[in-house]
Parts: C-alpha cells; sequence; structure tokens
C-alpha cells in the first residue's frame, strides 16, 4: 500500500482518469474501482474520495446527476467537456512525470554504508 | 437487497449526528455507507454487523474530517484571487510608503499617492480578506470579520480625511478606532479565548492590540499637542495686549503733536490693523462654519478646528494650485504691507532709509527657509502649512508690528522736530 500523501496529490488524476472511461459513476463505485484495479495497492481512506469530487465539480470539471434509490438519492459523477479535457491534461502530466522519476530513480542503489541505520 | 426506510433513517441520522452538516455530503456518504451495508448483508451479515463494519473503516472523527476536508478545499483561495489579493495588498503598500515619504518631503503628486493607496486598501484589499475570511471560517466568527473589516475600513478613510485635511477626519477615525477597541477586540478574545490551546498567547495579543489602540488614542489627543496650543494662545493674548497699549500710546503722540502731516501713515496704519482684524474674523468664520459677525462671539481656544491647516490655505492662498486674488487673500495682504512699509520708510531721511530697510519689521521680500530647509516666498512660508491658532497669532503680531512702526516714526519726529518735514 502507498503512503496516503502519494496518494493524496493524484487522486484528482486518478479520479478524472476512471471517469473518462466510465461515462457515470457513483463515489462507492469509484472506491471499488480504485481498489479492485490496484489490487488493494491504492487503498482511499473511507470517504477521502469526496472531498476531492466536490471540489471537482465547484471547479465545473464535473457534473451530478441526482437518481434516487428507495428512500436515498445517489449521485452519479460525469466530466464535462471541460473536465475531460483536464483528464487528458493531468493523465498525460502524470505519465511524464513517473518516466521522469523512473529515469531519477534507475541509478539508486542503497548505500551499503548507512544500512546498519535502519 | 435494498435496506428499509427506517434503517436508512437510522444512516443518516447517525452521519448528521457525526458532524457532517451538509446535504450535499450528507447524500453522497449516506449511499455510500448503505451501499456498504447492502453488499455485506448479501455475504450474509447482518444489518447491525454490517453498519458497524462499515462505520469503523471511516475511523474516530472521519465523518467529520470528511466535512472539513471538503471546506478546506472549496475555499481555498484559487490563484487568481491570491494574485489578485496579494496584488492589491503590495500595490497600496508601496502607494502608501512612497505616498508618506513624499509627504514628508513636500514633492508633489503626495497627495494622489496617499488617496490612491487609501482606495486600493479600502476598496480592493480589505473586500477580498473579508469575503475570505468570510467563507474560510465558521459561521459564528462573522461578526468579527466583519468589525474588523469595518474598524480597518473606517480608519483608514479617517487618517486619508486627515492627511488631506478633509472635513469629517476625526468623525470617521474615532468611529474606526472605536469599532476596533470594542466591537473587534472584545469578540477576538471571547472567541479565541475559549478555544485558544495557548492561552497565554491569546491574552497577550489581546492586550497588545489594545495598548496599541490606546497608544494611537493617546497618540490623537497629543497630536493636538494642548500645551503647546495653550503657550500660542498665551502668546496671542499677551501680543493682542501690547497692540492696545501700542496703540493708545500712538494716539497719545498724534495728540501732543501740534502738527503733523503724518496722517497718511496713520490712515493707512488704522486701515491695515482694521484689515487684519477682519481677516482674522473671516478665518474663524470659515472654520466655525458661521457668518463672520457670529464669528466675533467665538473664542479661538473653543473651535474643535483651530489648528487646521486647509482653512489658512485655503482662505490666503485659494483652495486650488492658482494662487488666490482679491479680498483676504495674501496676495493682497502682502500688497497692503509692502505699501505701509514703504510709507514708514518714506517718513525717514532719505539717508536711513537703506539702513532702517533691513532692520523694519513686516519684511515680505526675499526668501524663507521651512523647518525642511526649503526655500519659499513670504506668501506660503507664512500660509502653507500653517496651523489656524499660528496664523491668528502671527496676524497679531504684524499688528502690533504696524503699530510699533507707527510708533518710532512718532518718537523720531518728536525729538528730531526737523525731520517732521522730509526732504522732498
Amino acid at each position: 500500500m502507498y503512503s496516503p500523501e502519494l496518494i493524496k496529490g493524484t487522486l484528482q488524476t486518478i479520479v478524472l482518469s476512471l471517469l473518462s472511461e466510465n461515462e457515470r459513476m457513483y463515489g462507492y463505485e469509484i472506491t471499488q474501482h480504485v481498489k479492485d484495479r490496484t489490487q488493494g495497492e491504492i487503498q482511499l481512506t473511507e470517504g477521502a474520495l469526496y472531498p476531492t469530487l466536490h471540489k471537482l465539480e465547484a471547479d465545473g470539471l464535473l457534473t451530478t446527476e441526482k437518481v434516487s434509490i428507495g428512500k436515498r438519492v445517489r449521485k452519479y459523477y460525469r466530466l464535462t467537456e471541460n473536465g475531460n479535457k483536464q483528464a487528458n491534461d493531468k493523465v498525460n502530466e502524470f505519465r511524464r512525470f513517473s518516466e521522469t522519476m523512473n529515469d531519477l530513480l534507475n541509478s539508486f542503489t542503497p548505500n551499503p554504508e548507512l544500512s546498519w541505520l535502519s | 437487497m435494498e435496506l428499509t426506510e427506517a434503517q436508512i433513517e437510522l444512516v443518516s441520522a447517525y452521519i448528521k449526528q457525526n458532524g457532517v452538516a451538509q446535504d450535499e455530503l450528507h447524500d453522497d456518504l449516506l449511499d455510500h455507507v448503505c451501499t456498504s451495508i447492502e453488499l455485506r448483508i448479501q455475504q450474509g451479515e447482518s444489518f447491525d454487523e454490517a453498519f458497524q463494519y462499515t462505520i469503523k473503516l471511516f475511523g474516530p472523527g472521519g465523518l467529520k474530517q470528511v466535512q472539513l476536508e471538503t471546506f478546506e478545499l472549496l475555499t481555498e483561495m484559487n490563484e487568481t484571487m491570491k494574485k489578485l489579493t496579494f496584488g492589491f495588498g503590495l500595490t497600496s503598500t508601496f502607494l502608501l510608503l512612497a505616498g508618506t515619504i513624499f509627504k514628508l518631503m513636500h514633492w508633489p503628486f503626495a497627495s494622489i499617492l496617499i488617496t490612491l493607496g487609501t482606495g486600493l486598501l479600502v476598496l480592493g484589499y480589505l473586500p477580498m480578506i473579508l469575503t475570505h475570511k468570510l467563507k474560510e471560517s465558521p459561521r459564528d466568527e462573522a461578526l468579527l470579520h466583519i468589525t474588523g473589516f469595518l474598524g480597518l475600513t473606517l480608519t483608514s478613510i479617517g487618517v486619508l480625511f486627515k492627511v488631506m485635511h478633509w472635513p469629517g477626519a476625526a468623525v470617521t477615525l474615532l468611529g474606526g478606532m472605536g469599532i476596533l477597541s470594542f466591537g473587534y477586540v472584545p469578540i477576538y478574545f471571547f472567541k479565541r479565548y475559549k478555544v485558544s490551546a495557548n492561552k497565554p498567547v491569546t491574552l497577550s495579543s489581546s492586550i497588545v492590540a489594545t495598548a496599541c489602540l490606546i497608544l494611537i488614542f493617546a497618540l490623537m489627543k497629543t497630536g493636538n499637542s494642548s500645551w503647546y496650543e495653550h503657550g500660542v494662545l498665551l502668546t496671542d493674548e499677551t501680543l493682542t495686549e501690547e497692540l492696545h497699549r501700542m496703540s493708545d500710546s500712538n494716539d497719545a503722540l498724534y495728540a501732543s503733536m501740534r502738527s503733523s502731516n503724518l496722517s497718511e501713515m496713520k490712515s493707512e496704519a488704522d486701515k491695515l490693523v482694521t484689515h487684519i482684524d477682519a481677516l482674522k474674523l473671516e478665518l474663524m468664520s470659515w472654520a466655525a462654519n458661521v457668518p463672520p459677525n457670529e464669528a466675533t462671539k467665538i473664542s479661538l481656544s473653543d473651535l474643535e478646528k483651530k489648528h487646521d491647516m486647509a482653512v489658512v490655505h485655503d482662505l490666503l492662498l485659494g483652495a486650488d494650485d492658482q494662487l488666490r486674488e482679491g479680498l483676504f487673500s495674501a496676495t493682497e495682504l502682502k500688497g497692503m504691507m509692502d505699501h505701509y512699509r514703504n510709507t514708514v520708510l518714506g517718513e525717514y531721511p532719505s539717508e536711513l532709509r537703506s539702513a532702517m530697510s533691513s532692520g523694519l519689521a513686516l519684511r515680505t521680500d526675499g526668501t524663507f527657509r521651512n523647518a525642511h530647509g526649503q526655500e519659499q516666498d513670504w506668501i506660503h512660508h507664512q500660509f502653507e502649512y500653517t496651523p489656524l491658532f499660528t496664523a491668528i497669532t502671527n496676524l497679531t503680531k504684524w499688528q502690533l508690528d504696524i503699530r510699533q512702526m507707527e510708533n518710532q516714526v512718532l518718537l523720531s519726529k518728536i525729538s528730531r522736530p526737523e525731520a517732521s518735514n522730509p526732504p522732498s
């Protein structure tokens, strides 16, 4: 499992890219999707997704669609036109970032002299 | 399997109880928890087991934490607003700083810089900070931010008016500082002290804020420098007494002289002294905003605007940049004083005149140095930045000068009777 700091910075990218693959999704569905697709490596804290969803909605990248399920309301999120564009940009940016990180860390070998520290 | 209405109600109540007040977020979380429970019930758990399990996933205080994070993300200033606020703040600080320096150095455009700086502060920076603060902080702190905003706005406007010598400065300034000291500081103290983790720090910052406000009040009071003012007003009284004595003495001297062809000098002296009396009355009536005939009843020490420089400036020099002429202008006064001085000089033998001239009072030619070492002509030196009570005292001093010059001539004529017929 990855550290929460790493996930926090990429949460928007994850949500946007998931929604660009699936036309509309609700909160719980997104959480489960992330868990399943990453074999549990990325596990969102329960509810951690909603602040990001609301923020993306406020920024005009997502719209919601309310569907009643019995006595409760389910909110489906989908990308706006602008959100679709942002999804592409964010995914591309992250790809480049991870390539850069790969290059940077390829030459990394643990310093044997410091190994007694750990 | 779908949950029953009662079960949904239970989950909804639990979510609300745990601090989620926002409807949209409540709906999201309700659906989330219910979906999770339904799936677990399908796998054979009871409602209670599934409910407990799902809630546990949020962790203690987890529901409220979700709302808090949502709130933080939504109220975060966006980049444009951040840049705009920063820009407003920086520009107005720069303008005010430059304006103050220009003002101190008596350079041009100081007033424009200060006005623009305050305008930007009051119309740009402060409202942006207020809207951000109102959005960002809890509802019950709104009053704190509004009093702070109002207090700062009024204080800034008051300072601007004070510096520009515009009317209403004192009231605005007092209003602003009143709101700050009786509104903002107490509210800040009570709101923050209760929840503050470090009470000594909150306490001491409240005390420092109060002390600063008291200091500013005190400065405003001493800004009027009552003792200094009292001294100047006493000087004016002494000069006035002296003036009356000198007039009486001159009248006695005129009477003792059998033949006198000094009627021109006498009538000019009388005219000039009377003119200055009228000018003083006009200044008082401008400052008190009453007709001149009512201004006679007003004592200078009771006048609210006794330190006002704008009254002196506007009456004698004119309110705009162009030097005013005509009745009660400095130009007119200077002309009359110069004329009288020449008449007096004319009463002395011609060989004495140039020697007399340099020592004789009422000199208005040449340049004068002001407190900042700048050279000025007589008119600006006397009336550009002169508080009312100083201007009035100076005018009394010149009246005394007029009578003293007259007295000197009279004495010289009496001691040297042959001089009463000056060579033509």
